[in-house]
C-alpha cells in the first residue's frame, strides 16, 4: 500500500488540477458551447436551436461593431506596440548608463490594472479639462481633442491607453531577446564591415523573430480579452460605439439575459483566440524538433 | 557482498529497443567498466541496476536476490553521477550524510562516517562548503565521499571523470584504483574512454548498440577481440585494417603499389574460413622501424611507407602514412625526426595480426 | 573608424538618449497627472491644467476616496473593498502557488505516461478567454452556496491561476538536473523529501516571480470580480469603477484620481520593490507561454 501511493505520488499530485482543469476549463468550454446552441435567454434551458443564436449575433449590428472595433484595435495596437517596443529596446541595448532606471520606468504601467489606466486615461482625454485645456493653456488656442465622446474615435483613446499600458512589456521582452544574441556573432559582422543599421537589419532582427512571434500572440491575447480597459475607459461608448467583442458578452449575458447569444459570442472569441494560437504552436512544437 | 547477475536484460523506450538481451554476470568486489560509443545503452544499463528506470524484460540479482521490482532506495547502490549531483544548497558534510540522514541513522554515528570519509578522501577541510564554492576535483571526491558514506554493496560510476581537465583525469583515475584496492567493493563503471577502461577493469565489457558484444579482462579485450568492432574501438592510436588476397595460407597486399606476401600466425583459420578476402588488424605498435637487432623470423616483413603527418606523443611518435594505397599508423622511436612527405622503410611484426571476416566484420580464429 | 569623427558619434547617442527620456517623460506622465490632480481641489481643476503643479495641495480627495466617496449606492469610500481585495488576494495566492509548485515538479521530473500530455492540456488554459467560462463558472458558484462570496472568488483565482504557476514552476524545475533527483532516489529519499530538501530550497527566486506575477493577476482583476461578487465582497477594481461612474453630486476628477492611485498603490509598491522578479514573470510567462 504505502509502496504504491509512494509510485503514484506525482499522479496523486496532479489529480486535482488534473480534475479542476477537465471541469472547469474543457467542461466548461463544453457547457458554454452548448448553451450557445440553445435558446436560452434568462436561464440556461436545453431546446436545442442549432445554429441560430449565432445568426442572432452576426445579423446584430452591435456585434458588428464590436468585431470592427477588435480589428481596429487589434492591428493598431500590436503593430505601434511592436515598432515602439522594439526601437525602445534598441536604444536602450545601446549601454545606456541609467538603463535600470528608464526600464524601470517604461514598464511601470504593466503593474497596474486596466481600470487604473482606464480612469488615469479617461481624465487625461476628457474632452474639457483634459489636453485639449492643457493645449489651450500651453498656447494653441482652438486645439481641439474630443475622441473620448466622438462616435468614430472612441476606440482610438482605447488604442493609446493600452500602447501605454503594454508598450513597456514588448520593450522588456525584445531587450531580453536581444540581451540573448550571441556577443560574437556581432563581433564577427563588425569584423566583416557591418554597419550597425545593417547589422541590426540583416542579423539581429532576424533572430528576434520568436519574440515577434510570442509578442503578437500575447499582444493578441490581450486584445481579444480586453474588456475592463473599455469598461473604465469609455464604458464601451459613445453608445456602443467603442465596444469590443468581450463587451458584447458581458452585456449581453449579464445586462441583458440573452445568455444564449452571450454564449454564441464567447465561443467566436475562444475561435478568434484559437486562430491565432494554434498556428503559434504548431511552429513552436515543430521548431523543437 | 556484492555480485550482479543481468539475466536477459532488455529495455525499450517505445519501439527503440535500447538494450537487447543482456546477459552478465558481475563477481562480488570486481572493477567492471561498461565500454561503448555514444548511444549504445551503456548509461540506460547503468540505470537499471540502480532502479532508476524499469526493465522491459530480463531480471537484475544482486547478491542472489532479484530486485528487479525493488526501487533503487532498497537496492543497497551508490552512484557517482558525470555532472557530480551535488545537492547546491547542502554543504558539503550534508550532502555526504544526506543517504544516512534518509536511513534515520543517528547524528553522531553519521559524524563518524563522514569524518572517517573525508579523512579518507582528503575533503575534512571542505566540509563547510557549498558546492559551488569547490572546483571541479574536489566536487568528484565530494561525490564519491557521498557514494562512500552509505557503504553499499555496489558502487555505480557514471562517466565520473569526463568533466575532469586532462590531468585531473589521470590522478583521479589512479585515485579510484587505490580506492577500490582499499575498499573491495564491487564497482560498475560506465566510460567511453578506452584508455580509462585499460587501466582500471578487472573486467571490461564492450557494448555496441544496445548488445554485449565481448567480456573479458582487459588484456583479453586488446588481444584478441571477437569483431572488428572490438578491435577497433579499443586501442589509442587505434588498430590498422588493411584489405588482403588469400594466397594459400599468405596474405597478399598488392592494390595501389608494390607486391607484399605476408606470412601470418593463423594460418589454419586463413583456410577454414575458404575467404578470398580478409581483413588484416594489426596494431600500430607492430610497424616500427627497422631494428638490425631483432632477430629475423618469418613473421618480420619490410615495407615502403610514405609519412603524411608525425604526430610526437614525447615516448614514442605515432607516424600516419601509406602503405601502398592503406592509410596505416606506426608507432617510430621519438628520435625518427621529421620525415614528414618522405618514404622510408618500415619493418611489420605480424606475429600478432589478427584477421577479421570483411563482411561480418567478425574475427576468423 | 575614421570616417565617424567623435562628435558624429555623440550626437547619435544625444539622440537616442532623447528619445529615451522623452517616452520616459510619456510613460510617467499620467501617473504625475494622476497624483498632481488628487492634490488639487476641484477649482483648482477646473481653472488650472494637467501639467500644473498643484497651487494648495490638499488631502481632501484622498480622505474621500478613501472612507467616504460613493461606489453606487454605498458611501464608504474604498477601504473596505481595500479590504476584501486583501482578503481574496492573499489565499488565492498562496493555494495556487503552492498548488503550482507540486504540480511543476511532478511534471517537470517525476513524467509519466500522459504528463506531457497534461501539460500541453493545462498550458492551453493561459490562452482561454475567460468570457467562455464565466457563465457555466457562475452556475457552479451557485451551487456550492459560493456566489457573492470571498470564498467563490478565492476558487476561482485559484483554479484559473493554476494553469500560469504550474507553467512558471514547470519551466523552473525542468533548468534543474535531474540527476539531482536520481541521486536523492538512490540515497532513499522519496517525491516528498526530494522536493523538500533538494528543490524547495532552490526555489526561491521562483516563489517570488510566481507570487509577484499572481498577486498583481489577482489584484488587478476586474472580469472575474465584477461577475462573481456581491455588493459587500467587492474587489477593489469594481468599487473603483463604480466609483468612477457614480456622479452623486459634480464629478470630482481629484477624488477619482485618488481613488485610482489607491487601487493602484498595493502593486506598484511590489513592482518598485521587486521589478526585477516581475519582468521575469512577465517574460517567462510570455516566451513560454
Amino acid at each position: 500500500m504505502l509502496n504504491f501511493l509512494e509510485k503514484n505520488l506525482p499522479k496523486i499530485v496532479l489529480a486535482p488540477t488534473a480534475v479542476a482543469m477537465v471541469v472547469c476549463m474543457y467542461g466548461f468550454i463544453v457547457w458554454t458551447g452548448l448553451l450557445s446552441l440553445t435558446k436560452s435567454r434568462m436561464m440556461p434551458q436545453w431546446d436545442f436551436v442549432g445554429l441560430d443564436q449565432y445568426s442572432r449575433l452576426f445579423s446584430n449590428p452591435r456585434w458588428d461593431v464590436a468585431v470592427d472595433n477588435l480589428f481596429v484595435f487589434l492591428i493598431l495596437f500590436i503593430v505601434i506596440a511592436l515598432v515602439l517596443g522594439l526601437l525602445l529596446a534598441i536604444f536602450l541595448d545601446q549601454k545606456i548608463r541609467v538603463e535600470g532606471a528608464i526600464r524601470t520606468i517604461y514598464l511601470y504601467p504593466m503593474a497596474i490594472s486596466f481600470i487604473v489606466t482606464g480612469t488615469a486615461w479617461k481624465w487625461i482625454l476628457n474632452p474639457g479639462l483634459g489636453i485639449e485645456k492643457l493645449m489651450n493653456d500651453w498656447g494653441f488656442a482652438g486645439f481641439e481633442f474630443r475622441w473620448l465622446v466622438e462616435q468614430d474615435m472612441a476606440i482610438y483613446c482605447i488604442v493609446i491607453a493600452a500602447i501605454w499600458q503594454s508598450s513597456g512589456f514588448v520593450m522588456a521582452l525584445f531587450l531580453a531577446g536581444l540581451r540573448g544574441v550571441d556577443e560574437n556573432l556581432t563581433k564577427a559582422a563588425k569584423m566583416d564591415g557591418a554597419s550597425t543599421v545593417r547589422l541590426y537589419w540583416h542579423i539581429i532582427l532576424p533572430l528576434m523573430r520568436p519574440v515577434f512571434f510570442s509578442a503578437i500572440v500575447i499582444l493578441t491575447h490581450i486584445a481579444i480579452k480586453s474588456f475592463d480597459l473599455v469598461q473604465a475607459l469609455t464604458g464601451g461608448g459613445p453608445g456602443y460605439a467603442s465596444d469590443l467583442p468581450a463587451n458584447f458578452m458581458y452585456t449581453y449575458t449579464f445586462n441583458r439575459s440573452q445568455i444564449g447569444i452571450g454564449a454564441a459570442s464567447a465561443m467566436i472569441m475562444l475561435f478568434g483566440v484559437l486562430a491565432v494560437l494554434i498556428p503559434y504552436l504548431y511552429s513552436e512544437l515543430r521548431e523543437k524538433e | 557482498m556484492g555480485s550482479i547477475s543481468l539475466n536477459g536484460i532488455n529495455k525499450s523506450f517505445g519501439t527503440t529497443e535500447v538494450l537487447k538481451d543482456i546477459n552478465l554476470d558481475i563477481k562480488d568486489g570486481e572493477f567492471l567498466i561498461l565500454i561503448g560509443p555514444s548511444g549504445c545503452g551503456k548509461s540506460t544499463l547503468m540505470n537499471l541496476i540502480a532502479g532508476l528506470e524499469d526493465l522491459t524484460g530480463g531480471e537484475i540479482v544482486i547478491d542472489g536476490k532479484d530486485v528487479s521490482e525493488e526501487s533503487p532506495k532498497d537496492r543497497d547502490i551508490a552512484m557517482v553521477f558525470q555532472s557530480y549531483a551535488l545537492y547546491p544548497t547542502m554543504n558539503v558534510a550534508r550532502n555526504i550524510c544526506f543517504g544516512l540522514e534518509m536511513n534515520k541513522m543517528p547524528k553522531n554515528e553519521q559524524e563518524v562516517i563522514l569524518k572517517k570519509v573525508a579523512s579518507l578522501l582528503q575533503i575534512d577541510h571542505l566540509l563547510d562548503r557549498k558546492p559551488g564554492q569547490l572546483s571541479g576535483g574536489q566536487r568528484q571526491r565530494v561525490a564519491m565521499g557521498r557514494a562512500l558514506a552509505r557503504s553499499p554493496k555496489v558502487f555505480l560510476f557514471d562517466e565520473p571523470l569526463s568533466n575532469l581537465d586532462a590531468k585531473l583525469r589521470v590522478e583521479m583515475r589512479t585515485e579510484i584504483k587505490k580506492l577500490h584496492q582499499r575498499i573491495g567493493t564491487t564497482i560498475v563503471y560506465v566510460t567511453h574512454d578506452q584508455i580509462e577502461a585499460m587501466t582500471l577493469a578487472d573486467r571490461i565489457a564492450v557494448l555496441k548498440d544496445g548488445e554485449l558484444q565481448q567480456v573479458g579482462t582487459p588484456y583479453e579485450i586488446y588481444n584478441d577481440p571477437v569483431s572488428h568492432f572490438v578491435a577497433d574501438f579499443m586501442g589509442s592510436p587505434g588498430m590498422n585494417f588493411i584489405e588482403c588476397i588469400v594466397k594459400d595460407e599468405n596474405l597478399i597486399i598488392e592494390s595501389g603499389g608494390q607486391k607484399y606476401e605476408l606470412s601470418i600466425p593463423c594460418k589454419d583459420a586463413i583456410q577454414n574460413s575458404k575467404l578470398d578476402v580478409v581483413l588484416l588488424g594489426i596494431r600500430p605498435e607492430m610497424l616500427t622501424e627497422i631494428e638490425p637487432s631483432v632477430e629475423k623470423n618469418s613473421f618480420i616483413h619490410q615495407i615502403k611507407f610514405d609519412v603524411d603527418v608525425l604526430e610526437p606523443m614525447g615516448a614514442d611518435t605515432v607516424a600516419i602514412g601509406k602503405w601502398n594505397d592503406n592509410e596505416v599508423m606506426a608507432r617510430l622511436s621519438p628520435e625518427a625526426g621529421n620525415t614528414a612527405g618522405k618514404g622510408f622503410d618500415l619493418q611489420v611484426d605480424t606475429s600478432k595480426a589478427i584477421l577479421f571476416d570483411p563482411n561480418s566484420g567478425l574475427r576468423i580464429r | 573608424m575614421n570616417k565617424f569623427n567623435l562628435t558624429n558619434i555623440n550626437f547619435g547617442r544625444a539622440i537616442i538618449y532623447f528619445i529615451l527620456f522623452l517616452f520616459a517623460f510619456i510613460y510617467l506622465a499620467p501617473l504625475y497627472v494622476m497624483f498632481t490632480t488628487s492634490l488639487k481641489d476641484i477649482e483648482e481643476i477646473r481653472s488650472g491644467n494637467l501639467m500644473a503643479l498643484p497651487l494648495d495641495p490638499t488631502l481632501y480627495a484622498w480622505k474621500k476616496a478613501w472612507a467616504t466617496a460613493c461606489t453606487g449606492s454605498e458611501c464608504k469610500g474604498l477601504a473596505p473593498y481595500f479590504w476584501n481585495s486583501v482578503r481574496i488576494v492573499f489565499p488565492a495566492v498562496i493555494i495556487s502557488t503552492i498548488l503550482g509548485a507540486f504540480n511543476g515538479y511532478a511534471l517537470a521530473k517525476w513524467k509519466f505516461k500522459g504528463s506531457e500530455f497534461l501539460f500541453g492540456a493545462l498550458l492551453f488554459g493561459c490562452f482561454i478567454p475567460f468570457q467562455v467560462i464565466l457563465l457555466p463558472m457562475a452556475k457552479l458558484l451557485g451551487s456550492l452556496g459560493l456566489a457573492n462570496t470571498v470564498t467563490g472568488l478565492v476558487l476561482v483565482h485559484v483554479i484559473y491561476g493554476i494553469a500560469f504557476t504550474t507553467l512558471f514552476f514547470r519551466n523552473y524545475y525542468v533548468g534543474i538536473p535531474t540527476e539531482l533527483v536520481k541521486a536523492a532516489k538512490l540515497d532513499g529519499a522519496s517525491f516528498l523529501k526530494i522536493f523538500r530538501h533538494i528543490f524547495i530550497p532552490l526555489s526561491t527566486p521562483i516563489f517570488v516571480v510566481t507570487i509577484i506575477w499572481q498577486f498583481t493577476q489577482i489584484w488587478n482583476d476586474f472580469l472575474f470580480g465584477v461577475v462573481y461578487s456581491g455588493s459587500g465582497t467587492q474587489p477593489i477594481t469594481v468599487a473603483l469603477n463604480n466609483l468612477v461612474n457614480t456622479s452623486v453630486g459634480g464629478k470630482e476628477y481629484n477624488v477619482d484620481m485618488a481613488a485610482a492611485i489607491i487601487a493602484a498603490l498595493p502593486t506598484l509598491v511590489v513592482y518598485v520593490i521587486a521589478g526585477k522578479y516581475f519582468v521575469r514573470g512577465l517574460t517567462a510567462g510570455a516566451v513560454k507561454g
